[in-house]
């Protein structure tokens, strides 16, 4: 049979196929999905769908956060060190030397901190996301070129 | 009426266009059920925008479409590999298989026209996914071919070739019922 002839008498079979009826579990099941979902906690929902009370008590509680953790870093810097001093000292008794040693190198590293890595700390978050994307956007395209995008063949 | 009867008789009103959709494209009515579950759910979440809109079936339909292909690259995309090691095999056998489970459960040609669609439902259903979805997007959904190879993210040709393939496939069953008219 010529291709142009089988693909019209399989158009035509195929369309005086009527449709496939719906199983009838398919209604209740739609519908105990849409009560489950209309019915879910006002925190599995959208931010913006939200009570105003608890928007407004996230927000705060995101910005505590984040002053806490800019607070935390000098302090927890200034702890380190202060232990450092403490325990070197504590441990070696009347070596001086040794302790003062340990404080330059506690100083340097502070110092080094504030002047090179400190200002650091954002570009290099932004560099491990942006490696983080490329990552991704290399794991997608090896999936689209080892599966193929949607059907299999 | 309310939203609920309303949504109710939305879903009363579209369930085997979206289900006929979704098993033809799948091949398989359980995994087409929870597609339609899927599809009418984010249908409810619009509702307000779609529930009274003459573009409602169409909505529904290019949902189901996008809904039954991303579930066929998320949940089968491993087939790929065996699909293509046993075409050479498969494309051989599989009009005689497809139309020995059509021609199991019917002894004569004097089968009934209902019997011969459940029948023909039954060998698309058969045919494996990368003639299925082609096919059923060309025959059923209207698509060009071109369409299709967009869709798939395949060539023109492989297209083509697997539509051909999956009718060659259909063949002896429709020439079958054909000659029983």
């Amino acid at each position: 049979m010529h291709p142009a002839d089988l693909e019209q008498l399989v158009h035509r079979e195929l369309r005086q196929l009527p449709t496939p009826a719906a199983p009838r579990t398919l209604l209740p099941h739609v519908l105990a999905a849409v009560r489950q979902w209309t019915e879910r906690p006002w925190y599995a929902r959208a931010w913006l769908t939200w009570p105003r009370a608890w928007q407004a008590a996230s927000i705060a509680a995101l910005i505590v956060l984040l002053a806490g953790c800019a607070m935390l870093v000098p302090g927890a810097e200034a702890v380190a060190s202060r232990g450092a001093s403490a325990s070197v000292s504590g441990a070696l008794g009347d070596v001086v030397g040794m302790a003062q040693r340990a404080q330059m190198v506690v100083n340097a590293t502070r110092v080094l901190w504030r002047a090179l890595l400190e200002p650091l700390v954002a570009r290099a978050f932004a560099l491990v996301v942006l490696l983080c994307l490329a990552c991704a956007a290399c794991g997608a395209a090896l999936n689209h070129v080892a599966f193929g995008r949607t059907v299999p063949s | 009426m309310t939203d609920a009867d309303a949504f109710e008789a939305f879903v009363r009103r579209y369930q085997d266009m979206v289900f006929g959709t979704a098993v033809r494209l799948l091949g398989s009515p359980v995994e087409a059920e929870d597609v339609a579950q899927t599809v009418f759910l984010r249908a409810f979440q619009r509702f307000s925008e779609i529930g009274s809109s003459p573009a409602a079936a169409g909505w529904l339909k290019t949902v189901t479409r996008h809904a039954c292909l991303n579930h066929l690259s998320r949940y089968r995309a491993r087939w790929r590999f065996f699909s293509e090691l046993e075409r050479a095999d498969r494309d051989d056998s599989e009009p005689d298989a497809i139309a020995t489970m059509a021609s199991k459960n019917s002894p004569t040609l004097e089968l009934e026209q209902a019997e011969q669609r459940e029948q023909l439902e039954e060998a698309i259903r058969l045919l494996p996914d990368h003639q299925r979805v082609p096919l059923v997007l060309f025959h059923f959904e209207d698509a060009s071919y071109q369409e299709i190879a967009a869709l798939l993210g395949v060539s023109l040709g492989k297209v083509k070739t697997d539509i051909h393939r999956g009718r060659e496939a259909l063949k002896k069953h429709l020439t079958t019922a054909h000659a029983s008219r």
